[in-house]
């Protein structure tokens, strides 16, 4: 645990609100950056900040130092967020039709942009589109593989997932990733 | 990938690979020493998930935890939010128990065998510092239930901390009856009965409680008029310690 950390954290556990102001100030901006890639917009992003500081604080007690407490505050809001997505989106079949020509279908044009900026709004587009084609589940374990770099290990206890759950979920968020990127940067699968 | 080196691994298994998890990397490393295709199929997935944008999200500013703070300090302090345990919970909630298995010993062996000579060291003030302790006590039953009593009906709520609370009154609220019982004050003993079965409900129920399992135990705890007894019996013991110079004077509810 970071020693700063540590600090507060003491102080927190003997129910000194100094010191858990200190941790919330401390962490707030990086558990936003996590929430706002996985809800996709600020408002939601800034609620399920608060949803994780306050479930942080009522479990204070079960807090393990032998772990970092930023990794268990940014499992606690991956968690938030998480619940925040299903309740967005009760969606349990997959949405996603197999195959690049479907999703390639979804766009006006499949021709490779000789400017790269406009490929890359073209990329951006495609993603949003995928991401937004993801279940709440896939959404959450990509975001937490590719944007934090958390191991399947972690997004799994952070989820509450089993391994092979949460493994499949980044397998098929790749997928889809993968179909509707893949005609516009003309790497076939 | 199953451990050949000489099969094709999937592409799953190279974004496994790509991402570090790949369960048998050293084989598959293998494989595609020798393999073009599969080193190109790997190209393939690690410009498409290069290609996938880290836009920052928006900048919140560097009074942002200031302003998460002010929104969030409130919330921290409504009734039923759960308080941290503090370091020397273990010593602070120890205490009472031994003090209660302490002041009980000492009552019961003070009456059963008075010193020789009869000295009036016994009665009075024995029975006076065991009403001080047992207003501690349902003082801190007070809070517990009080807790419960005011979380928020409609979320899930996480009841370990009055759990672990309520497993530590128990211990000191048996001991406390039992003095009771043995002392002649059978409306102090009835109260600490229902405040027992109410210690054992939440100490041996989930730690996590569902907005159901919150309003029923919140309807049984009213419904048995607990809260209100404990307060009532709470009050009389600090109007009885004022007036213990005075003269002994039975609970009766």
């Amino acid at each position: 645990m970071e020693e700063s950390d540590a600090d507060a954290l003491a102080l927190a556990r003997a129910g000194d609100s100094e010191g858990f102001r200190v941790l919330v100030e401390r962490h707030s901006r990086a558990l936003f950056r996590l929430a706002y890639r996985m809800t996709g917009n600020e408002h939601d992003a800034e609620d399920v900040v608060q949803e994780a500081f306050l479930r942080a604080y009522r479990r204070l007690h079960q807090y393990d130092e032998r772990a970092r407490f930023s990794s268990w505050l940014h499992r606690i809001a991956a968690n938030c967020a998480y619940d925040l997505l299903r309740v967005r989106r009760r969606r349990d079949e997959d949405p996603w039709p197999e195959g690049p020509d479907a999703a390639a279908a979804e766009f006006p044009s499949t021709e490779p942009a000789p400017d790269r900026l406009v490929l890359s709004a073209e990329v951006k587009q495609r993603l949003s589109v995928a991401m937004s084609r993801m279940s709440a589940q896939e959404k959450a374990a990509f975001v937490l593989r590719h944007f934090e770099g958390m191991s399947i290990a972690e997004i799994g206890e952070a989820l509450e997932l089993e391994a092979s759950a949460t493994k499949q979920s980044v397998l098929r968020a790749v997928r889809k990733v993968r179909q509707v990127l893949a005609p516009a940067m003309g790497l076939a699968q | 990938m199953t451990g050949d080196a000489g099969r094709h691994p999937s592409a799953d298994d190279l974004v496994l690979y790509h991402y570090g998890e790949a369960d048998d990397r050293e084989l598959l490393e293998a494989h595609l020493g020798g393999c073009a295709a599969c080193r190109a199929e790997l190209g393939r997935v690690r410009v498409a998930l290069a290609a996938v944008p880290s836009d920052e999200p928006p900048d919140r500013g560097a009074d942002y935890g200031a302003r998460v703070w002010e929104r969030l300090q409130p919330r921290l302090d409504v009734p039923g939010a759960a308080r941290p345990r503090r370091p020397f919970a273990l010593r602070r909630v120890l205490l009472p128990v031994a003090l209660a298995a302490s002041l009980v010993l000492a009552f019961l062996l003070g009456r059963h065998y008075p010193r020789p000579g009869g000295e009036a060291t016994s009665g009075p003030v024995r029975e006076r510092i065991l009403l001080v302790a047992v207003g501690d006590h349902l003082e801190r039953s007070q809070v517990v239930l009080l807790e419960l009593l005011n979380a928020d009906p409609k979320a899930t709520l996480d009841v370990s901390a009055e759990q672990r609370s309520a497993e530590d009154l128990l211990s000191a609220n048996r001991l406390y009856r039992l003095a009771a019982a043995r002392t002649g004050e059978p409306g102090v003993a009835r109260v600490l009965e229902e405040l027992e079965r109410v210690l054992v409900e939440v100490a041996n129920g989930p730690s996590e409680l569902g907005p159901e399992e919150t309003l029923a135990l919140r309807r049984r705890i009213e419904s048995q008029g607990v809260l209100f007894k404990v307060r009532v019996v709470g009050s009389q013991i600090r109007e009885r310690q004022r007036e213990a110079a005075q003269g002994p004077r039975k609970i009766e509810l």
